[in-house]
């Protein structure tokens, strides 16, 4: 699946119809540069999802939970994440048993921990404006 | 001497207080609810129901590892927070000895395996008969195929008790024929056997502030961190 956003409300806007595909259980694995639209991304989905949390970057909490509407939302930020000690000590595998869908920027870092089944969701630049958003996974 | 016991180490919580050695009485679910919501009003309601004020309390013991990072240090925190208040003593018990300890008494070998995802497992070896249950290889994080290897050729029943049992079972059951399962109500790390285990020799009361988890590193993570240290030695 491919898209072309060429602004952060359009980006927001193609991952809040995205949402609905999701289900609780999923994971979204990101993958994008600084700048990219990660967490604007993460906006829409949380809106997608029905979620009233105010999204906000992870990067120094680590994760951030939006809980309040039908799906909750598990937004993590693996920049800061460097082996696998690291990332056991976030609680991360305790998420992957929840009822929630997982949102993970930086999801280049943890590769090898992700769980089969898991969708790839990659934001490129293509200019200033614009990005072109792929999705991959065994249901796109 | 009164024993309360808890468990948050894995998706089940459970609780339990022994006086003795006997079981007055003790709580358990497994249906992935917060522990850190539930578990000291599971603690209130059994103490109400077997009618024992927590002051009475003589020792607390928990599960310290291996398992669930977020699950452990609530426990963790729970018993230390109780026995500082108090002023009692408590005891860490491994979570992998405690799984073995339902088997207690069986003629049979107990692997206790707790999923530790990427393909690998927490587990120990334990041997269970006249003595109740005997250790006989310390708690270890393995590749999920080194731990069937250690498995062959026993000459008893295996139990696999644990949150990875199922899988493991279903997974190493064609090669391993001596593999069995218990009763559900026996394959998870039960409080009433944290109490038990806290109460034998070889498990000496702490402090509270001496309290601390018991994690294991991962084969993974140890390579990685091999690596990581090669390469800051090339460096120099």
């Amino acid at each position: 699946m491919e898209y072309l956003s060429h602004s952060t409300e359009q980006t927001e806007e193609f991952a809040r119809q995205f949402a609905a595909q999701l289900r609780p259980g999923d994971v979204v694995a990101c993958r994008g540069g600084m700048g990219a639209g990660k967490t604007a991304f993460a906006r829409g989905l949380a809106r997608g999802l029905g979620l009233t949390d105010r999204v906000s970057s992870p990067t120094f909490a680590l994760v951030q939970e939006y809980t309040h509407g039908n799906i909750p939302l598990y937004h993590f930020d693996m920049y800061r994440i460097n082996g696998l000690d690291s990332l056991y000590s976030t609680g991360f595998f305790d998420y992957l048993e929840g009822e929630g869908v997982l949102y993970i920027e930086w999801s280049e870092n943890i590769q090898d921990a992700l769980p089969p089944g898991t969708i790839t969701l990659t934001i490129q630049p293509v200019d200033e404006e614009t990005r072109k958003i792929t999705i991959e996974g065994d249901r796109f | 001497m009164k024993i309360l016991a808890i468990d948050t180490s894995s998706q089940s919580a459970s609780c339990a207080l022994s006086d003795d050695g006997k079981l007055l009485g003790e709580f358990y679910e497994n249906v992935k609810l917060t522990h850190s919501q539930t578990i000291l009003p599971m603690v209130q309601q059994l103490l109400a129901t077997v009618r024992v004020p927590l002051d009475q309390v003589d020792l607390l013991a928990v599960t310290n590892g291996p398992g669930s990072f977020t699950g452990l240090r609530i426990g963790l925190s729970a018993v230390k927070g109780m026995a500082h208040a108090l002023g009692k003593p408590c005891v860490g018990i491994s979570t992998l000895e405690a799984l073995a300890m339902n088997l207690w008494g069986q003629d049979c070998l107990v692997a206790p395996v707790l999923d530790a995802r990427c393909a690998q497992v927490y587990t120990a070896l334990f041997q269970g008969g006249p003595q109740g249950i005997h250790r006989l290889r310390e708690d270890a994080a393995l590749p999920l195929d080194q731990a069937e290897e250690g498995l062959k050729n026993a000459e008893l029943p295996v139990f696999l008790v644990g949150d990875g049992a199922q899988m493991c079972y279903n997974r190493w059951k064609e090669h391993l024929p001596q593999l069995r399962l218990p009763a559900p109500a026996l394959q998870y790390t039960r409080a009433a056997a944290v109490a038990l285990a806290a109460g034998l020799p070889g498990h000496p009361p702490v402090e509270p502030q001496a309290l601390a988890p018991a994690y294991l590193r991962l084969p993974q993570a140890e390579r990685e961190l091999l690596a990581r240290q090669a390469q800051i030695e090339t460096r120099r």
